[in-house]
């Protein structure tokens, strides 16, 4: 650490101001404008928590809020679980782990919009890729369930390189004399998995778990291409029902409304896994 | 370290050069890069001694001529009335070969060229078209001169007026020509507002059904229909029963040689958040609207009772057509509740499907044989009827001798208008009064893929039109698929009774509450009954939060009730 | 005899790693093979043509398709907006954000702790994009800045600041002290010293910082829609126009989502060393 200097807050300052004034004002601006009722051309009319109690009324919402619940977990479980199982079986020395590594990458920063589009084309039920491939009938984006999968899948297809990725960079990391120790001990595969990695990984797999709920709760752009939201309501997450009540139709007290319930439900998942990862930080 | 320095190096540089780029060219961004107009060497106009021109389209290089009346008085050789102007019009965004948008970029060079004007073309996506503009003008930014908007959109344009109407120009000489009285009342009454025309001629949108002639008038198939049900093919269908029984019959056969899979009945499009309410709204109009010479709740009504804005959505002919349509819709792929109208054309084209019931782009895509198998195989009637109607005023069923029959103007008559904002408005309406001449119309008609389809007298063949059959075969139409089109459309928007249209502030967010509660319904996830109730509840809450009395005055309008 | 056998099993499992390897890889490419392929069809075999979709065994492939998008003046003109706006907005990101990180990493701060400071930032991720779009579209059209590049360049600067000031807190952190120390006793200030030593040493994290930012920004969507129309229309509110009034065209939806996808998937193999550090924003070394 240098010493003291008030020259730290010149290199500090531009940087906070710039997020005070871009991030908290507008959630600040936001919160207030789920008081009102918000009528563009004619002054916002104040209506205390009538949002949120139409929120907690309104089965749309409800619906939604589950559906986000919903995808987020399963998308979010299976990815870790699959990343993790890959960087296992391939933390060894093995031919091809580049150009693996190197397919793995791809998805990562594929455009979603795009992404979402392509499995339109994908999913497509009379001779798309998957059914006229494998010769199925799987009503892809036509059956709820199938949609909210879908919308899953897609997620899946695209995150389980990350995960992948950074588990077998953490694998990859720890000395090779851990293991040597623990097989003169014990020779099962599982136990040293569970004393030795586990332990190791563990503040990676919160931090893993931390990024990818936070971004999964954002998702917009794929269901937005792929579903529009349905068939009926089945993939409208919360995101879109706030987009389509006050982007489309104007209602911007209740969007914002639904927003900062939004914004609760993300903070309240993260702050119990909060204290284990501010440790990776500090 | 070396290398990444030299890395970060270059990426530094690449930054500093757009940044360049930027500050050179990205403070007037789209000079330069615009496709079309402008390009050196290539003349989108040829002059007549006569004083007529020869429109020649964008990329095509097709030839459209008008004559020196046509045209109007204030473009001429070299006169180019509007030079330095620019203008900016939303549309749809489907791209220089699309629907809607297609014909704007055709007709562009061309334009540019007679006026000296300029024009953008801003497209933008059908979901999000209403919302933008909407916002644009609401907070007073004024983007747009004009919008190619859906006639649903109206009602939100009109009330705070921003758009203006256009009666003074249609009449001026100056501009080109084109006649009000080419479009039958049902339409001329969605491009109006209280007597006044905001709206020139392009699209005329209504459902009409289409089928697979080949099949349904072979006698083969009439007689094996008959051996395995016991009754006569009800064909031609007179009303929705009559569909239904034969998709039923067909459904689920391998009856076209195309292809080794089985067929379906019918196809429609549900997808939800894009175009499926439509089939339910033109599906009922039998079972609900009731001719007359007056507007009540029961008579020339279908969405509000007039008095109290009570929404009509639930009540028993709605509910009982919303019931027939589930059930026609299980003749169909079980896939086509996801599927957009692209996809369930495109089903129909493959020849796929006994039946559709959609817009004029299909009759015309049948036309191009690089997507369609089906050519010369077309039938075509306006939307079949109903014995029975529910009366809303004495609240019981009528049982009538005749289906009772009902056109419909269902979907957008995507159609310019022009913001009240605007600087430019003449330079505006000249281009849609180009849009709108006989040969432009006549030519976007001739063309599926254009979306403009038939509605104006011009369209149609004598005796009920104008129109020169030959344009239409030169464009590619088979005669027999064509007189069955025509015919169709003609019935459809001349018919006696028809459904009226919802004009209103807030049809765009109506409209999607009941598209999402249909899609339930196609998903099995409510009744018909549950999602028309529900939609009644969510439209009595918007009515609420938009102001009843404001809607309910502007109902009354948009339906000219009490007038 | 023992032995032999060790290496036999070795010998099979090896092979069915590769297999593994080699199922896990086609999985993922699949999808981009598949647009492709369907981008070089033309229109009417889109729907007829099934199964894998081998160019030249089950269809001629045409360029057609490209041609058209390409020769589109809207297509361009999107492309250069969205590289205007990519690189400006890193640009600026990482103008702001590194002094703020080389702060929190070199100096001591007391109320909030330097822990704190850094996890404020990161704590922005957290919030929804929907959750401020309404008052920031609000916001540019009180500063007139609708439909302009300056929006969208600023929006994603903010979006991504707390990631860059992550990531490079956690680089100034692993850079050694001792020759700004020296520099320091030689009489330097800070700026120079950071500016000099610390930026130049920290560089392979800055770098894979700025493509980053330059991927995201490609990427975002939802504000882009909101507030990009005529001018400032980029990439992604480009490709949503592939679906009109008249359904989606798989043909061109393929075209203009290869033409989405390829330069941020360049970005995420040319930086695929730095990347898993970079998302993880610098808490797992890759």
């Amino acid at each position: 650490m240098h010493k003291d200097n008030r020259i730290k807050l010149l290199f500090l300052l531009p940087a906070v101001l710039w997020v005070l004034c871009f991030t908290i004002f507008p959630l600040i601006y936001s919160v207030r404008l789920s008081f009102f009722n918000v009528k563009i051309g004619s002054p916002d009319e104040f209506i205390g928590l009538r949002n949120y109690v139409h929120l907690f009324q309104d089965q749309r919402a409800r619906s939604s809020a589950l559906i986000t619940l919903i995808f987020v977990c399963c998308g979010v479980a299976i990815q870790m679980t699959l990343g993790m199982a890959l960087a296992l079986l391939f933390n060894r020395p093995l031919r091809l782990r580049g150009i693996l590594r190197t397919v793995m990458t791809m998805p990562l920063f594929a455009t979603p919009i795009a992404v979402g589009f392509l499995f339109f084309t994908i999913f497509y039920e009379e001779g798309g890729l998957i059914n006229g491939l494998l010769h199925l009938n799987v009503p892809w984006l036509s059956n709820p369930y199938w949609a909210l999968a879908s919308i899953t899948i897609v997620d899946i297809w695209q995150w389980t390189p990350f995960c992948f990725l950074i588990f077998l960079a953490v694998l990859q990391g720890i000395p090779a004399h851990y293991y040597e120790a623990a097989t003169l001990e014990t020779n099962k595969g599982w136990s040293v998995f569970r004393f030795i990695t586990l332990p190791i990984l563990q503040p990676t797999i919160i931090l893993v778990l931390l990024l990818r709920i936070t971004e999964a709760f954002k998702v917009f752009d794929i269901p937005f291409t792929l579903t529009t939201g349905g068939p009926g309501t089945a993939t409208q997450v919360l995101t879109m029902y706030a987009y389509r009540v006050g982007m489309r139709f104007f209602n911007y007290g209740y969007s914002s409304a639904i927003s900062v319930f939004l914004f609760i439900l993300v903070m309240v998942v993260i702050m119990t896994l909060f204290k284990k990862i501010r440790q990776t930080y500090q | 370290m070396y290398t990444e320095t030299k890395v970060t190096l270059v990426v530094i540089v690449i930054v500093l050069v757009a940044l360049a780029v930027f500050l050179t060219r990205g403070c007037r961004p789209g000079e330069g890069t615009r496709n079309g107009s402008g390009k050196a060497g290539y003349q989108h106009l040829k002059w007549h001694d006569d004083g007529g021109v020869d429109l020649i389209t964008f990329e095509d290089a097709e030839v459209i001529h008008l004559s020196k009346d046509e045209l109007g008085t204030m473009f001429g050789r070299g006169k180019k009335p509007f030079t330095g102007k620019r203008i900016a019009v939303t549309v749809n965004n489907s791209g220089p070969k699309g629907g809607i948008s297609g014909p704007l970029y055709r007709l562009r060079p061309a334009w540019e060229e007679l006026t000296g004007a300029k024009l953008d073309i801003v497209e933008v996506p059908l979901a999000e078209q209403l919302n933008k503009t909407i916002t644009d003008l609401r907070l007073g930014v004024g983007q747009f001169d004009g919008f190619m908007e859906g006639a649903w959109y109206m009602g939100e344009y009109i009330t705070p007026g921003f758009i203006r109407p256009i009666d003074d120009y249609i009449p001026d000489k100056r501009f080109p020509q084109w006649d009000p009285n080419w479009l039958p009342p049902s339409l001329r009454n969605i491009h109006t507002w209280e007597g006044k025309w905001y709206g020139t001629l392009n699209d005329s949108d209504g459902q009409v059904l289409y089928w697979r002639n080949d099949i349904l008038t072979d006698p083969e198939w009439r007689s094996k229909y008959k051996a395995e049900t016991g009754k006569d093919m009800p064909f031609p269908t007179k009303t929705w029963q009559d569909v239904i029984e034969i998709a039923r019959y067909f459904n689920g056969k391998n009856w076209d040689d195309n292809d080794p899979d089985t067929d379906t009945g019918i196809v429609m499009h549900f997808k939800v958040n894009e175009q499926g309410m439509f089939h339910f709204m033109s599906l009922s109009a039998p079972f609900v609207a009731m001719g007359g010479d007056k507007v009540d709740r029961g008579t020339n009504n279908y969405w509000f009772d007039p008095e109290t804005m009570e929404p009509l959505i639930a009540q028993p002919g709605h509910v009982r057509a919303l019931e027939v349509l589930y059930r026609l819709s299980r003749y169909g792929p079980r896939a086509q509740a996801a599927w957009d109208l692209g996809t369930a054309w495109d089903w129909f084209l493959r020849g796929k499907s006994i039946f559709v019931f959609s817009w004029g782009d299909v009759g015309a895509l049948v036309q191009d044989t690089s997507r369609s198998k089906i050519r010369g195989k077309l039938g075509a009637s306006v939307l079949p009827g109903s014995y029975e109607v529910y009366d809303m005023n004495n609240k019981r069923w009528v049982k009538l001798p005749q289906p009772n029959v009902v056109g419909n103007t269902t979907g957008g008559s995507w159609h310019g208008v022009i913001s009240s904002r605007s600087e430019n408005p003449e330079v505006v309406y000249s281009f849609y009064a180009l849009m709108a001449t006989k040969p432009v119309s006549l030519w976007n008609v001739n063309r599926g893929w254009t979306g403009v389809d038939p509605g104006a007298s011009i369209h149609f063949l004598p005796p009920q039109g104008t129109a020169d059959l030959r344009g239409f075969v030169d464009a590619g139409w088979n005669e027999s698929d064509l007189r069955f089109y025509l015919k169709a459309y003609h019935d459809n928007f001349f018919a006696d009774t028809m459904l009226p249209y919802l004009r209103i502030n807030g049809a765009e967010e109506y409209w999607r509450a009941l598209d999402q509660n249909l899609s339930e319904t196609m998903i099995g996830r409510l009744s018909p009954k549950e999602a028309l109730t529900r939609t009644a509840k969510e439209w009595d809450e918007i009515t609420n939060r938009r102001g009843r009395a404001a809607q309910l005055k502007q109902y009354q309008r948009s339906i000219g009730y009490g007038r | 005899m023992e032995a032999l056998r060790t290496l036999k099993r070795r010998h099979i499992s090896s092979w069915a790693y590769i297999l593994l390897a080699i199922f896990v890889a086609a999985m993922t490419f699949l999808p981009f093979y598949w647009a492709i392929s369907l981008s070089v069809r033309n229109p009417a075999e889109a729907f007829t043509v099934t199964g894998l979709a081998v160019p030249f065994v089950q269809y001629k492939p045409t360029l057609a398709n490209w041609k058209t998008e390409l020769a589109t003046g809207e297509t361009q003109k999107a492309l250069v907006n969205s590289t205007i706006v990519a690189m400006c907005a890193a640009l600026m990101t990482i103008v702001i954000a590194t002094p703020a990180a080389y702060a929190i990493a070199r100096f001591r701060f007391r109320r909030p702790s330097n822990g704190n400071i850094a996890l404020w930032f990161l704590s922005q991720r957290v919030l929804p994009p929907v959750a401020t779009a309404i008052p920031f579209f609000l916001i540019m059209r009180f500063l007139g800045l609708l439909d302009t590049h300056i929006a969208l360049i600023l929006l994603n600067t903010t979006f991504n600041l707390p990631i860059v000031v992550v990531i490079m807190r956690q680089a100034f952190i692993e850079v050694p002290i001792e020759l700004e120390e020296a520099a320091l006793v030689d009489g330097a200030n800070h700026l120079d010293i950071f500016l000099m030593i610390s930026v130049r040493l920290a560089a392979p994290s800055l770098a894979a910082a700025v493509l980053i930012v330059i991927a995201f920004t490609w990427n975002e969507f939802l504000f882009a829609l909101m507030i990009g129309t005529i001018k400032a229309k980029v990439i992604p509110v480009h490709m949503a126009g592939a679906v009109d009034t008249r359904g989606v065209q798989f043909w061109f939806v393929a075209v203009r989502t290869l033409i989405a996808m390829t330069p941020p998937v360049i970005i995420a193999l040319l930086a695929q060393r730095y990347i898993v550090r970079g998302l993880t924003f610098g808490a797992v070394k890759g």
